[in-house]
């Protein structure tokens, strides 16, 4: 039995009582997944205590909105009388939903901690005095190292939004799925491009940006695939099994 | 306090359900004629997208059709789910939605029964879906309906065509293989497709309006919005005669043109990596322009102030350096109310004078 997100969530913000903190923390001890979560979890808090208060972009909400409304439909039979307690529902429910949602806020918290640089560059400044030009190169090394995070946290959010659409991608028309894995392959190009001008120039404007919006564009893409199956999903078995079939015959 | 995922996931279930909450009074609706029989194909006047089912299967077309009349109001509201099938939305006179639906297949007759229109009726609204109740069934649902012209529309579609002329209340159109096609529509709130394009023609929002497809084209004509957010991934982006304040578009491989109008004090944040962006003003009063491409050209047809000398000169250094060609403007044009701010990684950026 592994203990739901919410149990998870609690244990982060370490709002359980002691004998459920005990519980989840025997679990995590053994469990690769669940802990990787509370990992998750925690960098999202993190990450977001560190930051202001944002508004988030209108696509942002309708992401967020759409989660909600799923998780209300996925949850509701849980809640009936004589269900297990909430926390622990069998096998985790690492619902696609709830990962686009967690990965959505750890990529906006992210994007909203990097800004690449948009002023005149420093180390173009005409000031050529030797403390400015020390100052210049911490402060491009310093760009240089926050970008490289943002890179690892893109990367490891977009896995896991990866790993969900993969093992979730029978539940996609095969013309469907090979449209988005040709727009991901078209994004993954468009990384590799930017990741190589700033492996080239680390303090060119352009690149920085190229690089951190073609990671939220494929954030954007990965959560609405994982959004797509969740809608296919939803329907009866044999609508959804018909989802599968019409797709594919409209699509040959 | 703090801010936790789960904390701002139940205000907006909140909000969600307080929304949600309303009247749930069934009102009289008159059904019309529930006939089977033949229809007869007329392939050389059917639509691109009705013609996308003929032919798929074997056997000969076999067909049902449906039809109610249900009382909504003048502004009630729409709501249509379908899975396989077009559904085509026009505005009329009254207070009254006519839904006209035709299911079709190649395979057995039987079939058709397995497929269900529900139709779901409330006070003020009218909820259509379409249910398949056995697995592997070929029955496509084509919709034609007729709603009151100030009424709001919710249309989604998994493979097949949307279209909406005409109506003038809320409209919201998505499907994820097919066409998303509007016209004279004032109050489109979004627009959306993964597979295919994307067309709108006299569009115009109140508020914000929401447009994208991931591989289809976008293409716009007399849109008039406060806020525009519109993406694609690889289809290009086409707009014509648009006024906004705000404007947001991201493409990766796309081109984008934007033609239209600039506000004073609007903000125009427009992002491509490899797509050619060209915008083609109506005699702007004035922007501070933000342009910066990796590799990509910048060029204006409009006289720029320039600014951003230390990054011309960080510019002219790397180039020696390194041979790459990099490119960032800071300009300003006219009183320079409005904001522009465009980046690509390798395309071109073109201002030009309408």
């Amino acid at each position: 039995m592994h203990p739901n997100e919410t149990a998870i969530n609690a244990y982060v913000e370490e709002s359980l009582d002691p004998v459920e903190r005990r519980e989840v923390e025997q679990h995590l001890a053994s469990c690769a997944s669940c802990r990787q979560l509370a990992d998750d979890l925690r960098e999202v808090l993190r990450a977001a205590t560190t930051l202001g208060l944002r508004e988030p972009p209108v696509r942002a909400w309708s992401r967020l909105e759409r989660a909600i409304k799923l998780e209300r439909e996925h949850a509701a039979p849980q809640d009936a009388p004589g269900a297990p307690h909430a926390a622990w529902t069998g096998r985790v429910r690492w619902a696609p939903w709830l990962a686009a949602a967690a990965a959505l806020a750890l990529a906006t918290a992210i994007g909203l901690r990097f800004m690449p640089t948009t002023g005149p560059d420093p180390a173009a400044s005409n000031q050529p005095g030797a403390g400015a030009t020390i100052a210049a190169g911490e402060a491009a090394q310093s760009v240089e190292t926050e970008l490289r995070q943002a890179e690892a946290h893109y990367e490891k959010a977009i896995k896991g939004l990866e790993q969900i659409a993969s093992s979730e991608q029978n539940a996609l028309d095969p013309a469907t799925a090979a449209t988005l894995q040709k727009n991901l392959a078209v994004i993954d190009q468009a990384i590799s491009e930017s990741r190589a001008a700033v492996r080239s120039q680390p303090t060119s404007d352009p690149a920085q940006q190229s690089l951190i919006e073609n990671f939220k564009m494929k954030m954007g893409l990965l959560q609405d695939t994982v959004a797509l199956i969740n809608e296919m999903r939803k329907g009866n078995e044999a609508g959804a099994a018909r989802i599968a079939s019409g797709l594919k015959q409209k699509g040959d | 306090m703090r801010l936790t995922l789960p904390m701002l996931m139940a205000g907006l279930a909140l909000a969600a359900s307080a929304a949600a909450q309303g009247a749930d009074q069934r009102i009289a609706l008159r059904e019309m004629t529930h006939g089977v029989g033949p229809v007869v194909p007329n392939a050389a006047a059917a639509p691109e997208w009705t013609r996308a089912y003929q032919g798929r299967d074997r056997g000969p077309e076999q067909t049902e059709r449906f039809s109610r009349k249900v009382k909504i109001g003048r502004d009630g509201r729409v709501s249509i789910a379908n899975i396989s099938g077009d559904i085509v939305v026009t505005s009329g006179a009254g207070d009254e939605v006519s839904i006209e639906a035709v299911k079709r297949t190649r395979g057995s007759q039987s079939e058709l029964a397995s497929v269900h229109i529900d139709v779901d009726e409330r006070q003020g609204r009218v909820d259509v879906q379409t249910t398949h109740t056995a697995r592997n069934d070929h029955v496509s649902v084509d919709y034609t309906v007729t709603v009151p012209s100030s009424a709001s529309l919710d249309l989604h579609s998994i493979s097949g065509a949307v279209k909406v002329t005409g109506v003038r209340g809320p409209v919201r159109a998505e499907t994820v293989s097919g066409n998303v096609t509007t016209t004279d529509t004032p109050k489109l709130e979004s627009a959306k497709s993964v597979s295919g394009n994307v067309s709108l023609t006299g569009a115009a929002a109140d508020g914000d309006l929401s447009a994208g497809t991931v591989s289809g084209n976008l293409t716009a004509k007399g849109m008039k919005a406060h806020g525009l957010d519109l993406g694609s991934v690889s289809g290009d982006i086409s707009l014509s005669d648009v006024m906004c304040d705000r404007l947001g578009i991201k493409s990766v491989s796309g081109s984008i043109e934007y033609g239209g109008s600039i506000a004073k004090s609007g903000r125009y944040d427009i992002n491509t990596h490899s797509g050619t962006v060209r915008l083609v003003l109506a005699n702007p009063s004035g922007f501070e322009l933000n342009a910066n491409s990796f590799s990509g050209s910048i060029r204006s047809d409009l006289p720029l102030t320039i600014g951003g000398d230390s990054a011309r000169r960080d510019r002219d250094r790397r180039r020696r350096d390194t041979g790459f060609n990099n490119h960032s403007m800071r300009a300003t044009f006219g009183d320079g109310s409005a904001t522009l701010i465009i980046r690509t990684f390798s395309g071109d950026i073109i201002i030009a004078k309408r």
